[in-house]
């Protein structure tokens, strides 16, 4: 089953030098992803780790470089100052606790309006399934700024909402929506709705019927069946559907900056100013790594208890 | 109305005084265009073990889901002891399901999967947790309380189903095939101890199945369904001996049919010309019919004596040629071919392990049956 192209002498060889080296078709498959997450993402963290531990200086790159060649030896310079700072200034902590306080709160939401959108899509007979499934995709069609600017003029005093209101005579005064907390969590649980959706649905389609109907049939009423077969049973969509949107929306830049107040402080425009403001690299790059922490720790062990319980269900 | 005798023996539906327990009455279940059960209507009564046997989609599931409370009939009426069901929903109906994937909840132990039902009727969890014991060590799974359902073989796990749904004690237990996914072996094994089960329980089965073997053995009575409708009911060796039509005859266990037409129509005996048999059939009582109708003579393989010589009388005995036969063990099955090529199954009990004498393929033998072996069908 040699086509053409294997045939072709450099190709042949270039297959024969690939299988010596132990790197035959399969392991070549596998490499491809593993290359592209090496190059664009382990490489620049250890960039950005190392100008975490760098001191800043007036210059281009705006940071001393970790290693010193004085001729005869070579000096590495660790400055764990930049993280001590980050502790001793709570404009960090806060803006750290205020991103994660906006972040759960916003996945709890997504969770509320996204479940029972979910759960209804799953239960749609067929050739709905697929619209309705295709309408929460849509909106990624148009680009995400675009979808941001456009709440702005639904927020603004006199925007969309406002006139709405004033014109009914509901209000006298335009409410003040955009440029506060309210605006930011609605900005990202519209945002990262379908994030939680999807993973849901996904979770909620394969539900077995029968369970349900079991439930019912040793007596179980629609609410209880709920609480203890739908809702167990879709745990594993809930979570996933949590943490895609819980984890972008730590570190959220666009939505809180076009949408919030200057008082909402939220780590991405904590690092967005140090990194162009300031122009302080070091404070910004441990900034980043303190987050990635703050992250990947709780999915860690987020994903050692779901392991363990994969074991047994 | 004497409950100490067993129902199979009291025969209420052979005439008496006792009030069904389950009455259907003119149901028709519509889909759309599709009619899946058409006005049936049937009484099932206390501590019946009825089965409802029929083909795939011939309605006998959607029957059973219409008794859960799964689906709403289109039309008709269903009283379960007394009570009409319209507008009840499953939780609220005295009947419990075992359903053919078992349908346990893969996140809950065994205990906990039958002691669901307890819990929902709001008894405490230590009674739940004893009452599930008891039923546990009743189709012995006691050891296995603590385990996942996925931790379980099929037939565990049929028999953590049969717990689960009969630990509420339900007046009536309905169950969708429910030996379907078990081994030929362990079926058996399964059947008797149901039997036993619903016996000890005195509650009321009704079993859905496709799988007539299953149903000749389990029920006291069988309804043969076809096409949405109930062709027969009867207790099992009646829907056997007696069947009423070809397709109940054909349905259940082997038939050899001959079609004819009658030929004369006495009291105390009725002719048939078979031209299929290339001759004439003898039934030895009265049949309602008249001369010249259209019948079918229904005779199964094991009513048919096979031999060497001629018998003795000459009614309803036919030469032909053995063409096939089957080895099972127990018995043997013969395929005679006759003169016009008809071909005619009869099955022979293995009573000797050395049987020199046996028949065997392109033998010349003549069939023959009594005059009261066969059955007149007229539809």
């Amino acid at each position: 089953m040699t086509g053409a192209i294997e045939r072709f002498p450099p190709f042949r060889w270039t297959a024969a030098v690939l299988r010596r080296l132990g790197l035959g078709g399969r392991v070549l498959v596998v490499a491809v992803p593993f290359l592209w997450l090496l190059v664009f993402f382990l490489i620049p963290f250890l960039v950005v780790a190392k100008i975490s531990l760098s001191e800043p200086a007036i210059a281009m790159p705006p940071y001393l470089p970790l290693v010193e060649w004085d001729g005869a030896r070579a000096l590495l310079t660790l400055n764990f100052e930049n993280f001590a700072y980050l502790l001793s200034d709570p404009l960090y902590l806060n803006a750290y606790i205020f991103s994660i306080k906006v972040a759960f709160v916003s996945a709890v939401i997504a969770l509320l309006v996204g479940y029972p959108m979910a759960y209804y899509i799953a239960r749609s007979p067929e050739p709905r399934r697929s619209l309705l499934l295709t309408l929460v995709i849509l909106p990624f069609w148009t680009s995400f700024l675009l979808r941001v600017y456009a709440w702005q003029g639904f927020l603004r005093s006199n925007g969309v909402i406002n006139n709405f209101l004033l014109w009914t005579g509901i209000i006298d005064q335009p409410l003040v929506m955009l440029q506060t907390d309210f605006a930011v969590y609605l900005g990202i649980v519209y945002t990262y709705l379908p994030f939680m959706i999807l993973p849901l649905y996904a979770n909620l389609v394969k539900l077995d019927e029968s369970l349900l109907e079991a439930s019912a049939d040793l007596g179980g009423r629609p609410l209880v069946t709920f609480f203890h077969i739908t809702l167990p049973l879709s745990m594993p969509g809930i979570i996933a559907g949590f943490m895609l949107v819980f984890v972008p929306a730590i570190g959220e830049f666009v939505i809180p900056e076009l949408l919030g107040g200057p008082d909402t402080l939220m780590i991405g425009r904590v690092l967005w100013n140090e990194f162009f403001s300031n122009r302080d690299w070091p404070v910004a790059s441990a900034v980043a790594i303190a987050m990635l922490i703050v992250l990947v720790v709780p999915i860690m062990i987020l994903r050692s208890v779901q392991a363990d319980k994969g074991e047994t269900t | 109305m004497n409950e100490t005798v067993p129902v199979a023996l009291r025969k209420p539906w052979a005439g008496g005084s006792e009030p069904p327990f389950v009455r259907i009455q003119k149901i028709t279940k519509r889909f759309g265009d599709f009619t899946a059960v058409e006005d049936v209507s049937l009484d099932i009564f206390k501590g019946e073990l009825f089965c409802l046997l029929g083909g795939s989609g011939c309605g006998k599931s959607t029957l059973l889901r219409m008794l859960a409370g799964f689906e709403t009939p289109s039309s008709g009426r269903i009283e379960i002891d007394g009570q009409d069901m319209a507008g009840k929903a499953p939780y609220e109906r005295p009947t419990n399901m075992m359903f053919q994937s078992y349908a346990l909840f893969p996140h809950m132990s065994v205990e906990k999967n039958v002691a669901y039902g307890l819990q929902r009727d709001g008894i405490g969890r230590a009674e739940a947790h004893d009452r599930a014991t008891d039923m546990l060590k009743m189709v012995q799974l006691s050891q296995f309380a603590g385990r996942k359902p996925h931790q379980l073989s099929g037939g565990q796990r049929q028999r953590v189903a049969l717990a689960r749904s009969l630990v509420k004690r339900p007046k009536l237990l309905l169950l969708d095939e429910p030996l379907g996914a078990l081994d030929k072996k362990l079926r058996e094994e399964t059947q008797f101890e149901l039997v036993k089960i619903q016996e000890t329980l005195g509650v009321t089965f009704i079993v859905v199945t496709h799988d007539q073997e299953e149903a000749m053995t389990l029920s006291t009575r069988i309804g043969v369904m076809n096409e949405g409708v109930i062709v027969q009911v009867g207790e099992p060796s009646e829907i056997y001996e007696h069947p009423g039509s070809r397709f109940v005859a054909d349905f259940i266990g082997s038939v050899n049919l001959f079609e004819g037409r009658v030929t004369e129509d006495k009291p105390d005996y009725v002719e048939i010309a078979a031209p299929d048999l290339g001759g004439s059939i003898h039934v030895g009582h009265g049949v309602s019919c008249t001369v010249n109708q259209q019948v079918w003579y229904a005779i199964r393989p094991e009513k048919v004596r096979l031999s060497r010589e001629r018998p003795e009388s000459r009614r309803n005995a036919f030469e032909g040629v053995i063409d096939e036969v089957a080895y099972l063990g127990n018995l043997s099955i013969f395929r005679i071919r006759l003169a016009n090529g008809v071909l005619v199954r009869a099955t022979r009990a293995n009573l000797s392990r050395y049987d020199d004498e046996a028949l065997t393929w392109d033998e010349k033998v003549w069939i023959a049956w009594d005059d009261t072996a066969g059955v007149v069908l007229t539809r």
